[in-house]
This record gives structure tokens, C-alpha cells and sequence, in this order.
């Protein structure tokens, strides 16, 4: 029962955000339907851990505590991201942003609003039934309209470029979610010898899993190709990440803090799911030397785009997909460990992430600009509480030891060096020394520059609240994660590790 | 007519068809006007349509047939029809200008049909089908062909529309593929899979037709402000 409200509060809350209208009843209804999800998303987590495996109309719907774990991050970072949302358009509309000329004053504004609060919880929809679709179908049918949903957040401000990137992420994910689609096809042709796989039960991931060693082979060696391309597009791995930094940095905050952490997160579930499949029906090396592949392409790739970066916006973007393929990486290393490195990066990044975002979002509409040499004066003497979050967040996800971030990759580097993958381990280290030089020497001139205004900030409830729940989260995870969130993420490790566990404590 | 209840009948009828889908595609990468290009691909729906129907008739597949409808109506007549009201709306130039001549094209579409019957052949185990009218491995070819040309015209062609038009014709490949592998996957899926379909054509011609009005052109090698 709880997978059917955890996706029709927010299905429904979308709607009638539409007809509602008025700002602030929007506001309320985002809040309020997400504040629902993230407690349904809570209880899930902790059935999840006492009981196993959720599952609704016959296996239709199925929750692990992988899925456990990516709703909960997903409906933690929708709530953050609502509440951010209210002060951070509440500005917008202050600084005129939504007066194009000759337009009725707040008219263009209510319809932009409206568009954001009534897509937002759809958008939030669509990722929730990612994780609990256990149909590889409907799992696809969900990516998809990720991606549908969010492309008019994409277009929110409606200018040439944002046009631009609304259009590079509709047709590059379109022709990545093809192969995707089309490996889905393969996988389930792949089991047609399984008997009673002829229905619908037969694309269930739970009953593949199980009978995975059945599966055709040369089957799902292509198949396994087609769907890493496919999701792997969605995640933003490189050579397929073109479309990540242009949608990043021209869709409003609160919705580049979303697709930053919590879609990623989707995307790479998707990948999971399937690996998971493959894994027991190759072995780990086929798709393992794959996945290294990509994730070592996509780090590299990276490091040169970050070090000549002129905007802080497309920064974050390009350390996003350094992370996309920090974890493809521990997911290609495999193995417990590995395993545990992948769902650990997966929830300390989705914090630090967001939070890097949100406080870029700050920045930007305190100085009207996301290039770092317009930006006049150190952020941290002009908005003393962002410059410091900024600052510790970016210290943060580049891997400093207090940090999480250190850990979780630290874990990676040791399942990477135990399992032999010597070559990716030290490109690993070259990489991710490139990209700490890189986003410190930027980010660092952006916030310690001196400056001789004195601080002209006052305190913004709405968009210092998240700022505030956020760094105390990632400082305290850094030292300890409260047992039952800890258990969650083992039990996901288990899951990518081995499979589906038929007796889940 | 007692040949129509032959399998063999059925085969060969859906080989031709499959044969004629492929004849279709490679005329649209040589099509150089887009509203013959939206009729071509309104035909080939309809050939996939009636492959489907051929499928469900000989398997005794009724849910096929449900797919086989609903291919008709959305992909044969509705889309079409969304897409040739959007470039009446949009109004700009209806001359496709490709990046690559015709005549080549065309051979690399040749190239890339012979591609798919050498990926098709590496994992196709007629003897396994169960079904009567056992699909050749033509078919499986043609729709891995499609799909692999349906990727370089997207790859070839600079005007936002004739961009959607390859992106559906990558999608029709597929659709034949799934048909022709496994008779489609469950019904609700299938239901779920035109669903998105159709939403994502109605968000590319809201796009298009953005596109259009703010820059003046549906070229999208003019969308090039965002680097690095």
C-alpha cells in the first residue's frame, strides 16, 4: 500500500498545483505532497530494513532496499529543493526576471510558476516509479518520462540558450533511451526459453534475477551494451555527456539541484538493475571491463573541462559526471566492497551535490552571473553563511578526508586495488587529482577573492534553510550515518553485489 | 481461400512487408522534401501496423492485434497528421538539406543494412521460435538495419523536424524487433511505451515549433551558443 501513496501523492499533487494557480497555494501543495513522500519514503526505508522486499499487484511494483534507498534520496532532495524553490523564485520575481517588454507585469511570472510547481511534482513522480518499477518495461517507460516531464523545466526562463539545451537534452536522451529500449527488448527475448516468462510477469526484474543464468547469452552480451549506452546517456557518461553541462547550467536551481543528484541517481539504478542481470548471467568480467571503460572515460574527460571552466554553473555539471563515473566505476569493480563504495558515493554525493547547487544558485542571483570573472569580490565577505557552505561543500565533494565524499572513494580505490584493476585505480588518482586542482583553484578564487564591500546579505529564511539542513547533514554523516540509513545502504550493497535477497533481514 | 491459413502464406507476406519498410526508410534518407518524408513515415507505420496485424492473425496473438490498432492509428494517421500541421504552423523553409549528398547516403545505408544482418545473424536461433509463422531472420535484420539508419539521418540532417522524424523511424526499428523477436512485449508495457511516444512527439513540436519562432529558422547547427 505505501508504493501505491508514495506515487500517487506526488502524481496527484501536480495537478492540482495547475488548477490552484495562486503562488502561494502552489508553494504549499509542492511542500506539503513532498514533505508526504519524504515520511512515506522514510517508512518504506524502515519496513525495508525489518521486513524485505515490498511488492504490489503481483510483483508489479517491487521495493528493495536499493529502490529504499534512491526514493529516499530522491524524495529528501525534492523536498529540499521545493522549499529552496519558494525563495529562490520569490527573487526572481523581485529582480524582474519574468518581465519580458510589454508584458502584462506578473503575467508571464504566474505562468512560468505555474508550469515549475505543477511539473516539479510530476517530474518527482516519474523518478519514484523508476525505483519501484520492477517491470524492466515500465522501468523504462518511467526514464522516459523523467525526461519528457523535465524538459520544460529545462526551457523555464524560455531564452535562445535555454531553448538550446532543452533541445540537446530531449534529442540526446531520446536516442540513448532507443538503445535502452531496445535492449530492454533483447533482455526479455533473451529469456524466452525460461518457461512462464511469455506474460507479464515475465520482464519482472525479480523473476529475471532469480533465473539469470538461464538467459541467452549472446543475447544479453548485446543487450548489456545497448542498455549501458542508454542509461548510460541518461547519467551523463561520456562520450554521451554533451547534453549534462548545457541543461545544468540553463535550468532554474532548484531543478539542476534535482537532475544533479537525485535523476543521476535514477539513471544509474536503471544501470544497476540490469548489470545486476548481467552479472549473473556473464560473469563480472564482461560487463565489469565495460562499465570501467566508460567510468574512467567519463572522469577523464572531465579533468580538462574543469580546468579551463569560466562558469561555476557547467563546473558543478562537469563534476557531475566525474562522479557519474566515479560510481560507474565501483559498480564495474563490483564485488562487496565495491558494491558498498557505489551505494555509499551514491547518498554522500546526492547531499553534497545538491547543496553545491543550491549555493551556486545563491551566488548567481546575488551577483546576476554564473561566469566567475564577473563575479566581483570573494562570496564569502559578501554572503558571509553561503561562502562558508560553498566553500565546505566544495572541499567536500572533492574529496577531503573529514568529508564522506573521502571515504566512499577511498572504499572504491581499495575493492579497485584488491580486485586488481590496477590501471583504472591510478587513473583514478590521476583524475581525481586533476579535478580537486581544478574545482579548488576556481571555486576557491570565487569565494576567498578579497573584497572590500562589507556584507550586504541579509538572511533569507527560504533559501538559507536548505543551505543550513544540508551542510549539518553532510557534516554529520562525515562522522557518523544513523544506523538504520546505514543498514539501508549495506542492504542495497548486498543487492548489487548478489543479487536479490530471497531473505532479507 | 485455404492459402491464407498457410504459415508459409503468412512468412512470406511478412517478409515482403518488412522488405517494403526497409525500401521505405532508404527512400527518406533520399527524400529531399519534408512532407514527403512525414508520408513516408506515416507508409511505414502503416506496413508495420499490418505486420503486426499478420503476426497476431497467424500466432493467434489477440493482444498483437491491440498493438497492431493502436500502431495504425497513432503512428500511421495521428502523428502524421501532428507533424504536418506543425510545419504548415512553423511555415519555414520544407527543403531538407542534408550534410552528406544523397547518393552517398544512400550507400551508407546500404552499408549499414549489411551491418544489421551480420549482428542479426550472431544471436538468432530460428529453431527456437515457437511460433507458427515463425519470423525469418530477414525481419530481425531489417529492423536492426532500420534503427542503425534511422541513427544516421538523425546524424545527418540539420532542420529540428526532419531530426524528430529520424528519432520516430529509430523507434519504428525497434518496434519491429520486438514484434518480430518476441511478438511484443506484454500488453501494458506496450500500452506504457506508445504512451510515451506520443507525449514525447507532442513535447519535440512544442519545441520545434519554439525553436522556429525565437530563432527563425529550424536549423539546429545554428544552436550553438553553449560550449565548453
Amino acid at each position: 500500500m505505501i508504493l501505491l501513496w508514495l506515487l500517487i501523492v506526488p502524481l496527484a499533487a501536480g495537478p492540482l498545483a495547475f488548477i490552484l494557480r495562486r503562488r502561494p497555494a502552489m508553494e504549499a501543495v509542492n511542500l506539503t505532497a513532498f514533505a508526504v513522500v519524504l515520511c512515506l519514503a522514510a517508512a518504506l526505508g524502515v519496513q525495508v530494513v525489518q521486513s524485505g522486499p515490498v511488492s504490489l499487484w503481483d510483483g508489479f511494483f517491487y521495493a528493495d532496499a536499493l529502490s529504499a534507498l534512491v526514493v529516499l534520496l530522491s524524495a529528501f532532495i525534492a523536498l529540499i529543493c521545493s522549499i529552496y524553490a519558494v525563495g529562490y523564485f520569490r527573487q526572481d520575481e523581485r529582480d524582474g526576471v519574468f518581465q519580458a517588454d510589454g508584458e502584462v507585469i506578473g503575467a508571464l511570472g504566474a505562468y512560468k510558476l505555474r508550469k515549475f510547481y505543477s511539473l516539479t511534482p510530476v517530474f518527482v513522480f516519474a523518478m519514484v516509479l523508476v525505483a519501484l518499477a520492477n517491470n524492466l518495461g515500465m522501468l523504462w517507460v518511467a526514464i522516459e518520462a523523467t525526461t519528457l516531464t523535465s524538459v520544460f523545466l529545462v526551457t523555464f526562463y524560455g531564452t535562445k540558450t535555454s531553448l538550446e539545451a532543452a533541445w540537446k537534452y530531449i534529442m540526446i536522451g531520446g536516442v540513448g533511451l532507443s538503445m535502452a529500449l531496445f535492449g530492454t527488448f533483447l533482455t526479455y527475448y533473451s529469456a524466452h526459453r525460461i518457461p512462464g516468462t511469455e506474460t507479464l510477469a515475465g520482464l519482472n526484474w525479480s523473476v529475471l534475477a532469480v533465473n539469470a543464468t538461464q538467459l541467452d547469452k549472446p543475447t544479453m552480451r548485446l543487450a548489456f551494451i545497448l542498455i549501458l549506452m542508454g542509461y548510460g546517456t541518461k547519467a551523463g557518461l561520456a562520450p554521451m555527456h554533451t547534453w549534462k553541462p548545457d541543461a545544468y547550467g540553463e535550468a532554474p536551481v532548484p531543478a539542476a539541484a534535482i537532475f544533479s543528484s537525485a535523476l543521476l541517481n535514477c539513471a544509474l539504478y536503471a544501470l544497476v538493475r540490469f548489470y545486476i542481470l548481467a552479472n549473473r548471467c556473464l560473469g563480472a568480467d564482461y560487463p565489469g571491463h565495460l562499465l570501467l571503460l566508460f567510468g574512467m572515460l567519463s572522469m577523464g574527460i572531465s579533468v580538462p573541462f574543469i580546468l579551463v571552466q569560466r562558469n561555476f554553473r557547467r563546473l558543478l555539471a562537469y563534476h557531475t559526471i566525474d562522479h557519474a563515473g566515479i560510481m560507474v566505476t565501483a559498480l564495474g569493480v563490483g564485488g562487496p566492497l565495491g558494491a558498498l563504495g557505489l551505494t555509499l558515493h551514491m547518498t554522500f554525493h546526492t547531499v553534497a551535490k545538491s547543496l553545491l547547487f543550491l549555493c551556486a544558485g545563491s551566488v548567481y542571483q546575488h551577483f546576476k552571473t554564473d561566469l566567475f570573472h564577473k563575479v566581483k569580490g570573494g562570496v564569502i565577505h559578501v554572503m558571509p553563511l553561503t561562502g562558508t557552505v560553498f566553500l565546505m561543500a566544495i572541499l567536500a565533494i572533492i574529496g577531503m578526508p573529514p568529508f564522506s565524499l573521502f571515504q566512499s572513494e577511498f572504499v572504491i580505490l581499495r575493492a579497485a586495488m584488491a580486485a586488481g584493476h590496477y590501471v583504472p585505480s591510478v587513473l583514478f588518482v590521476v583524475f581525481s587529482t586533476g579535478i580537486f586542482a581544478g574545482a579548488l583553484v576556481h571555486v576557491g578564487g570565487l569565494i576567498l577573492a578579497p573584497a572590500d564591500a562589507a556584507p550586504v546579505v541579509r538572511w533569507q529564511p527560504w533559501r538559507n534553510l536548505p543551505l543550513l539542513i544540508l551542510s549539518a547533514i553532510l557534516v554529520v554523516i562525515a562522522f557518523w550515518i544513523p544506523p538504520p540509513l546505514f543498514r539501508l545502504i549495506q542492504g542495497a550493497a548486498v543487492i548489487v553485489a548478489s543479487g536479490p535477497v530471497v531473505s532479507a533481514r | 481461400m485455404p492459402f491464407i491459413h498457410d504459415p508459409e502464406f503468412g512468412d512470406r507476406m511478412i517478409t515482403l512487408m518488412a522488405a517494403l519498410v526497409l525500401v521505405l526508410q532508404i527512400l527518406a534518407v533520399g527524400q529531399r522534401w519534408l512532407m514527403g518524408n512525414i508520408r513516408i513515415f506515416g507508409l511505414q507505420s502503416f506496413l508495420l501496423a499490418a505486420i503486426a496485424g499478420t503476426i497476431a492473425f497467424f500466432n493467434h496473438a489477440n493482444h498483437v492485434y491491440i498493438v497492431a490498432l493502436l500502431t495504425l492509428i497513432l503512428k500511421a494517421v495521428v502523428l502524421p497528421l501532428i507533424l504536418a500541421r506543425l510545419v504548415e504552423r512553423v511555415g519555414i523553409q520544407k527543403e531538407i538539406e542534408p550534410l552528406i549528398n544523397v547518393p552517398l547516403s544512400v550507400l551508407i545505408s546500404g552499408c549499414l543494412t549489411m551491418v544489421g544482418y551480420v549482428v542479426a545473424e550472431s544471436f538468432y536461433h530460428p529453431e527456437e521460435t515457437s511460433g507458427v509463422a515463425a519470423l525469418g531472420r530477414n525481419t530481425l535484420a531489417i529492423a536492426i538495419a532500420l534503427f542503425l539508419i534511422g541513427f544516421f539521418m538523425l546524424l545527418n540532417r540539420r532542420k529540428a523536424l526532419t531530426q524528430v522524424l529520424a528519432l520516430l523511424s529509430m523507434e519504428n526499428g525497434i518496434f519491429l524487433a520486438g514484434i518480430s523477436l518476441t511478438y511484443g512485449v506484454p500488453l501494458v508495457i506496450e500500452l506504457g511505451i506508445f504512451f510515451d511516444v506520443f507525449v514525447a512527439v507532442m513535447v519535440l513540436a512544442i519545441l520545434v515549433y519554439r525553436i522556429g519562432e525565437t530563432f527563425d529558422s529550424m536549423d539546429v547547427s545554428k544552436l550553438r551558443r553553449l560550449r565548453g
